[in-house]
């Protein structure tokens, strides 16, 4: 893990439902305006398994609890889950580790992954050589 | 050793074994299956009888196919065998070979033949700094399979390995006893398969495909490949076996992203650069852009999947960001190493832009320019705000991750690449000048873009703006007013770097430099201290870290060569153009018509030959696509509109030359010319 990732940015209690509920404010993401499909979370949390569905219309994000087709299922442990909704652990490397693990769709889960947060970036770095100003 | 090696490869899977097809990994002879950046197997080890075999000879069919002919008994002069074993090995997913023993005597033989088989699971990363696994190995036999893996925490890997004929499997290996008839033969094939843990199932969903194609599709599908590519006809015999070659290395060097379904893109490099690389992959399908441009496409869609969107500090991530390289590794999965992609590299962002623009100018594909506008977009915003470290609007480079990243994050990458006259090297930030041509060249191209198929006028001429305010600003800063030349680079403190170098060419091809200043340019890259006589150096002699057999101080790259060529032609210097192309193409003559990475900087009349310098990587994409980019340069083959103008200057050396059915937005079309330009 990097040393970014090992520091803290103030916790947030769910980061799961937190990074969906982020989701359903952006509504349009033009990241994904060239994708369409539904991607399938099933958290795991001891014997309890949260769905969450992800529904994608060229950008047009749709997200909720209801049973659907999905062309990408994602299967990982809740507290897996929150660390990488909270970019504290990178969602390509916990799929190459076997944490993360896909199934249907892997395309779908490239373009969305896109979505999820980086580290939690030290005050430290702040005053390097990255310029936070985001351009334009 | 490593001469002796055979390798042989498809996508991401290859193969390294001695000349027996043996496969002993040690430190120093890296063999074994790779795939995936793992290796799944690091001993086989074939024996009849308890006999290690003799190699008497050894085909490598196709990249992607080897056969062994070999008999009993080591170390003899004198070899009166009276049997004979034949290995053929196919690279699919994993493996099959084939095994075959022919007996020649009159009188039947008993054989025990054994395959010693195991695996280290070793990361490339390891294989290449020889470090320690942190994770525990099992071997176990299921139903008549030899079956071995590897686990740390949930990453599972493991090999498979299964035999056609019956055999006793143990924790080892597969031991046969054969009875062969007079003049008889047995055979059997053995099936090496890497396996995947949790992630098998979607793996083997993607891998679907790969895996059946046997030797014979493979053979239909190098053919098309040819067939589809435009023909060369000349009237040299060094032109014709350098485009053969240059062709089929190119089909080798096709990387399927799993993403992707069936398309490919240009990897870097045979066998362990076989992997996604920012730089190289954009360089090379610019390059092949003329013959192969699906190439450039699948490269643009891949590289927009997976450009970054983050900070990340310890992948060296920004939004916007091109990635540098990808890796799917035990050290990548635990951030031993930042390969997940790393994004170290900061001439793959404008490179982008430009080549999506010299895509769409070939083929008229307006639809890839408008799926990946908001990419392309991102990648402008990238250069002047995250590339621009010291806000003074040049992009520079500093790793942000300074324990796995990369130091040098432009082509020369290594670490005395980049110096003053003196020899002296600079810090970081350091702003290389040829990355301040290309974000020019990319903020004309995206204003082009933006105009066309955007349909963004003001976007447009904001970026029209900005490149003439850079250009302006280049031309002042970066010109070394005594040496009539542009310095390498600017140092943190906004000095010049002064040394006399190739990047000058590169200036040349992104149209940054003024026309004023051109033919100045052009005589450095033509005159003595540069020119070796096969091409333009790295450096020039005279330079304080000039090094004639230096990675990156005084070698001359074929690949720096074409796109000097390229820039040449764009200033109008057609001759000089022609000469670079005579000398390239004059030194692949004495490679077999495939160019190496690099090549000495000694003077071509010193030595007559042009001395290898020794890399780990043949062949490596961007020479294998230098070639092509001379054939383009010496037609002079520029799309306008929807067509193509041909405007030849050909050394005279070339005789005749006919490149039939150029694919385009034209169609096909053919392009003639004939050797004029005096090069000596």
């Amino acid at each position: 893990m990097t040393v970014a990732a090992k520091r803290g940015r103030k916790a947030v209690k769910d980061p799961t439902r937190s990074f969906f509920d982020d989701l359903v404010a952006r509504g349009h993401e033009p990241l994904l305006q060239n994708d369409s499909g539904t991607l399938r979370f099933d958290l795991v949390d001891g014997r309890r398994v949260e769905h969450w569905y992800v529904s994608i219309d060229e950008g047009d994000i749709a997200v909720s609890h209801d049973d659907a087709a999905a062309d990408t299922i994602l299967r990982t442990g809740r507290s897996v889950f929150d660390q990488i909704a909270s970019g504290r652990m990178n969602a390509l490397v916990s799929v190459l580790r076997g944490e993360l693990v896909p199934e249907g769709d892997v395309r779908l889960l490239m373009a969305f992954q896109r979505l999820f947060p980086g580290p939690p970036r030290p005050r430290a770095s702040r005053r390097t050589n990255v310029r936070e100003r985001s351009p334009r | 050793m490593s001469t002796d090696l055979v390798q042989i490869l498809e996508g991401n899977t290859f193969v390294v074994s001695d000349a027996r097809g043996d496969i002993e990994a040690t430190l120093t002879d890296p063999t074994g299956l790779f795939s995936f950046d793992t290796r799944f197997l690091s001993r086989w080890v074939l024996t009849v009888n308890g006999e290690r075999l003799n190699a008497l000879s050894t085909d490598d069919l196709h990249y992607y196919e080897a056969r062994f002919f070999l008999v009993p008994g080591t170390g003899t002069v004198y070899i009166d065998s009276k049997l004979s074993v034949i290995r053929r090995r196919a690279v699919g997913f994993g493996f099959s070979e084939e095994l075959t023993i022919l007996n020649h005597d009159e009188a039947p033989v008993a054989l025990e033949v054994r395959l010693e088989a195991g695996s280290d699971f070793a990361d490339l990363f390891e294989v290449k700094d020889a470090l320690k696994k942190k994770g525990s190995y099992t071997s176990r036999v299921e139903r008549g399979d030899l079956v071995l893996g590897y686990r740390r925490d949930t990453f599972e890997r493991g090999t498979r390995i299964s035999a056609s004929e019956r055999a006793k499997v143990d924790r080892a290996g597969l031991t046969f006893k054969v009875r062969i008839p007079a003049h008889g033969s047995w055979a059997t094939e053995l099936h090496v398969t890497p396996t995947f843990g949790r992630l098998e199932k979607v793996v083997q969903e993607l891998a679907k495909g790969r895996r059946a194609k046997r030797a014979g599709a493979m053979a239909r599908g190098l053919e098309k490949w040819v067939e589809k590519a435009p023909r060369v006809e000349c009237d040299s015999d060094v032109v014709r076996r350098t485009y053969d070659r240059s062709l089929v290395d190119l089909a080798a060097l096709r990387f399927a992203p799993l993403t992707l379904s069936g398309q490919a893109l240009p990897a870097a490099g045979l066998p362990w650069f076989m992997t996604m690389f920012g730089r190289d992959s954009i360089f090379t399908s610019l390059q092949a852009l003329p013959f192969a441009p699906e190439l450039a496409a699948t490269t643009l869609r891949a590289l927009g999947e997976r450009q970054g969107t983050r900070l990340d500090d310890f992948r060296d991530e920004d939004p916007g960001r091109i990635l540098h390289e990808m890796r799917f590794g035990e050290m990548t999965a635990f951030e031993e190493r930042p390969h997940s992609p790393y994004y170290g590299s900061v001439d793959a962002t404008p490179l982008y832009v430009v080549l999506l623009d010299e895509y769409e100018r070939w083929t008229g594909d307006t639809r890839l320019v408008r799926d990946l506008e908001v990419e392309a977009r991102a990648a402008l915003n990238w250069i002047d705000g995250y590339a621009d470290l010291q806000g003074n609007g040049y992009i520079s480079y500093k790793r942000r991750n300074e324990e796995t990243g990369l130091e040098n994050q432009c082509w020369k990458d290594s670490w005395d690449s980049i110096s003053y006259r003196d020899g002296t090297i600079p810090g970081f930030p350091r702003a290389t000048c040829e990355l301040q041509g290309y974000a020019y060249d990319a903020k004309m191209r995206g204003a082009r873009l933006a105009r066309l198929v955007w349909k963004d006028a003001a976007y447009a001429d904001a970026l029209e703006k900005q490149a003439a305010d850079l250009k302006r600003r280049f031309n002042r800063d970066f010109w070394i007013e005594d040496g009539g030349y542009f310095a390498i680079a600017l140092d943190a403190d906004g000095r010049q770097v002064d040394a006399l170098t190739s990047n000058n060419g590169h200036l040349l091809w992104s149209g940054i430099v003024d026309r004023a200043k051109a033919k100045a340019v052009v005589g450095h890259l033509m005159g003595k201290r540069l020119f070796s006589g096969w091409g333009v150096r790295t450096m020039a002699e005279g330079e304080g870290r000039y090094n004639p057999i230096g990675y990156h101080v005084g070698t001359v790259w074929p690949f720096d060569n074409s796109f000097i060529a390229w820039g040449l032609r764009r200033y109008g210097f057609k001759e000089e153009a022609a000469r670079i192309a005579e000398g390239i193409l004059a030194a692949s003559g004495f490679f077999d018509g495939r160019l190496p990475e690099a090549f000495g900087g000694y003077p071509r009349e010193m030595t007559k030959y042009p001395v290898q310098y020794p890399t780990a990587c043949s062949p490596q994409a961007w020479s294998t696509g230098t070639p092509l980019l001379l054939l383009r340069t010496m037609l002079g083959l520029e799309p306008i509109g929807e067509h193509l103008v041909v405007d030849p200057a050909l050394p005279v050396g070339i005789g005749h030359l006919e490149l039939l059915d150029i694919p385009g937005r034209w169609g096909r079309i053919d392009a003639f010319g004939r050797g004029r330009v005096q090069t000596s």
